[in-house]
């Protein structure tokens, strides 16, 4: 194979230089100091304009400054080296990485580190309760349920409201005047006032607070997707609609049942009462704490099931105050055109008040039986579970 | 079953730890894939099991030790981050102080610890997905389920959310299933996918082990692409072609000698031909093309549901008919 690469003189013959030689030579001439110009060719000179070469004299003004330094020379290289350092780049080349997590120094604004955690989770109940802690201690402290003020406030100020009549009684006693002890002293009618009188606690103030808490209940966990968050953990469906269910519950029992109990307790201390008026009493108390629990319990039932169909607070809320009132009214008219007291029985409120009156042994109000009452109120407590549980168990954690 | 729909059919399938991937068009049954990993929906038939715990019965136990990153917007927005993180925390059945103080660390890992106490209304986009992903690895799950983790952000916030996931598969060895239609993500992240259709398992393993199935050589042909075209296509190679590049399948190691040979006879140069190495994108597209689906890219199939006319059959067989 060697033998048929040609030589370099084959290639370009003896007369004509090696290229190699023809470098030589070239570059020779580039090397000479001062190369004379050609100008012989008068042709060129008028074309190219070729001026004769002059050295150019470095200009270095004393007053030029750079980089904090008098009179030194604003060159390209020194602007090289301002912009990417000094040095001609062949010294030996570092480069800056980023830190690993063991060597992070002072100076480190942010460094990303996932640190494990091996810590015990609690079981079912722990979890349970914190829903129903969510819930309620949002009503008093940040970092829970952002309840609105305007419900935090009519909460309070129902509250104020429910313990009116155990104000009165304080004052009646402070006083002396037989006349406002009473007017606001425990009895039959006084126990069934505190819960179910329809003025003005359940035409103002209990419906309006269960329709505030109620609103946003379940129904913002619709609107924020929030039910995924809860369903994405090992939280069941049963157990989320118990939790919301009971802390509907509580908060309207304090307002409710609290304030009964703070009320019956009250005029037991304030009265200076002994055993036999508690004995005399307690069974009355007993009756109004039930049908105010039962009052709770069906707020509750329908105001949750409201709060399950919507995506919204306003609905819900507006729904539940139009569902108490407005059957109550619609009644009302027919019962007032009609003159009979079972249309009465699609009234929620009129239930309760019906079976209450029954529970506390006062004279019934209305002309039907009081079972039916009883009936009904079962049945619409049953629709308004069933539409909870089927509505909870809608609720998507993934959104198709 | 979901209604009267059969939502997952006949899928066989074994996730192993690290970085998988769940892929498919809408309504591939995706999402419920992921109800079905977190105990939440009742199988019909078929059994399975997700960390060693039975999805039939043991859902609760699942949901423990999963931590689920939901593509939607989940949070309350009037809360502010560190108590959203702590609540759900305390879903997971964490103490209160122990919740707390977690969530402060885990606020700090994906960027927030300054915006902790900010309200969540108040968060942009990115900030929004990284308190999901906050609420989800707040109990350090084994397993971390997300769907579209880089929905709706900027490229910034995109690398961000990248690398983190990133870490906590490598830094925390932790495992994570994660949902996305973007490709260039999944790559990132993801070492291996599942691929779904119509409820069906049409692919899964490793991302380049399923590159290997479509091994295709890219020539650049200068003068006469048409020419060069019609003869690969008379030879049986089936171009795709896009203006002066072209690919066809590497059948086996003679396929370089037949398109030179095949260039010759049409009388083009041919400046540059090499291996093509197929991008997951390119991997998806040819499946999807497979399936009826003419999409351009990935991002397509969310736009529409597939065409009604092209549609083929999904494979009968669990794994797909490659």
């Amino acid at each position: 194979m060697e033998d048929e690469i040609p030589d370099v003189d084959d290639l370009f013959g003896e007369d004509y230089p090696s290229p190699s030689q023809q470098i030589t030579e070239e570059s020779a001439a580039i090397t000479d100091s001062n190369p004379e110009p050609n100008f012989e060719d008068d042709a060129i000179e008028s074309l190219m304009q070729v001026e004769p070469s002059t050295p150019q004299t470095e200009i270095q003004p004393a007053d030029a400054e750079f980089m904090g330094e008098k009179g030194g020379v604003v060159t390209g290289r020194g602007r090289m080296e301002a912009a990417f350092g000094t040095g001609d780049g062949d010294e030996v080349a570092t480069a800056q990485v980023a830190q690993v997590s063991s060597e992070v120094q002072t100076g480190t604004i942010f460094h990303q580190v996932y640190r494990p955690w091996r810590g015990n989770l609690n079981s079912r109940w722990v979890r349970n309760w914190s829903i129903l802690r969510y819930h309620i201690y949002g009503l008093f402290s940040k970092g829970h349920k952002p309840w609105p003020m305007m419900t935090k406030l009519v909460i309070f100020g129902v509250l104020i409201a429910s313990i009116g009549d155990l104000l009165l009684l304080t004052v009646g006693a402070a006083t002396g005047v037989e006349a406002i002890e009473r007017l606001a002293g425990i009895s039959r009618g006084n126990l069934y006032g505190h819960v179910l009188s329809f003025w003005f606690r359940n035409a103002c103030t209990y419906p309006i607070v269960t329709a505030l808490i109620i609103g946003g209940m379940i129904s913002e966990d619709r609107r924020n997707g929030t039910s995924a968050l809860y369903f994405s953990r090992p939280v069941n469906r049963r157990d989320y609609a118990a939790m919301k269910f009971l802390s509907v519950a509580i908060i309207l029992s304090v307002v409710v049942l609290f304030t009964l109990s703070a009320y019956y307790l009250g005029a037991i201390l304030v009265g200076g009462e002994g055993w036999s008026y508690v004995m005399d009493t307690g069974l009355l108390f007993l009756g109004a704490f039930l049908a105010g629990g039962l009052l709770v319990f069906t707020y509750t039932s329908i105001g949750l099931a409201l709060s399950s169909v919507s995506s919204g607070k306003f609905f819900p809320a507006v729904a539940f105050i139009g569902l108490i009132l407005g059957t109550k009214m619609v009644a009302f008219l027919i019962w007032a055109l009609f003159d009979s007291s079972a249309i009465y029985l699609i009234s929620p409120y009129d239930n309760l008040a019906h079976v209450g009156q029954w529970m506390l042994g006062l004279n019934h109000t209305y002309e039907h039986p009081a079972s039916w009452s009883l009936v009904m109120l079962i049945t619409m407590n049953a629709i308004s579970l069933y539409i909870l549980s089927a509505r909870v168990s809608s609720l998507e954690v993934t959104r198709e | 079953m979901y209604g009267p729909h059969v939502a997952i059919d006949e899928m066989s399938l074994k996730i192993n730890s690290g970085a998988t991937a769940l892929l498919g068009p809408n309504g591939a049954g995706k999402s419920t894939m992921i109800k079905t990993l977190l105990g939440l929906i009742q199988l019909t038939s078929g059994d399975g099991e997700v960390l060693g715990y039975n999805i039939r019965t043991e859902g609760d136990s699942i949901r423990q030790r999963i931590g689920y990153m939901p593509e939607y917007d989940c949070l309350t927005p009037e809360m502010n981050a560190i108590h959203q993180v702590k609540y759900c925390g305390e879903l997971t059945g964490m103490n209160t102080n122990v919740a707390m103080q977690r969530a402060h660390e885990v606020l700090e890992y994906v960027g927030l610890r300054d915006q902790r106490y900010r309200e969540i209304s108040s968060f942009s986009t990115g900030m929004m997905q990284a308190t999901k992903l906050a609420c989800a690895i707040i109990h350090d799950p084994e397993l971390l389920i997300c769907d579209e983790p880089t929905n709706g952000l900027d490229t910034k916030a995109r690398g961000f959310m990248l690398d983190t996931l990133f870490q906590v598969v490598k830094q925390g060895n932790r495992s994570i299933l994660m949902c996305s239609h973007l490709m260039d993500d999944v790559e990132k992240i993801c070492d291996r996918i599942v691929m779904i259709h119509k409820g069906k398992l049409i692919a899964q393993g490793k991302i380049e082990d399923l590159k290997a199935i479509d091994r295709e050589i890219e020539i650049w042909v200068w003068g006469g692409a048409s020419r060069m075209e019609a003869a690969l296509n008379d030879a049986g190679l089936t171009p795709r072609r896009t203006g002066r590049v072209m690919r066809v399948v590497r059948q086996d190691e003679t396929t370089y000698d037949l398109v030179l040979e095949l260039a010759a006879k049409a009388q083009v140069q041919i400046r540059r031909m090499e291996d093509y190495e197929p991008s997951l994108e390119d991997l998806f597209l040819v499946i999807m093309d497979r399936l009826g689906y003419g999409v351009k890219s990935s991002a397509d199939l969310l736009q529409s549901q597939p065409p009604t006319t092209s549609v083929a059959p999904a494979p009968s067989q669990p794994g797909g008919n490659f």
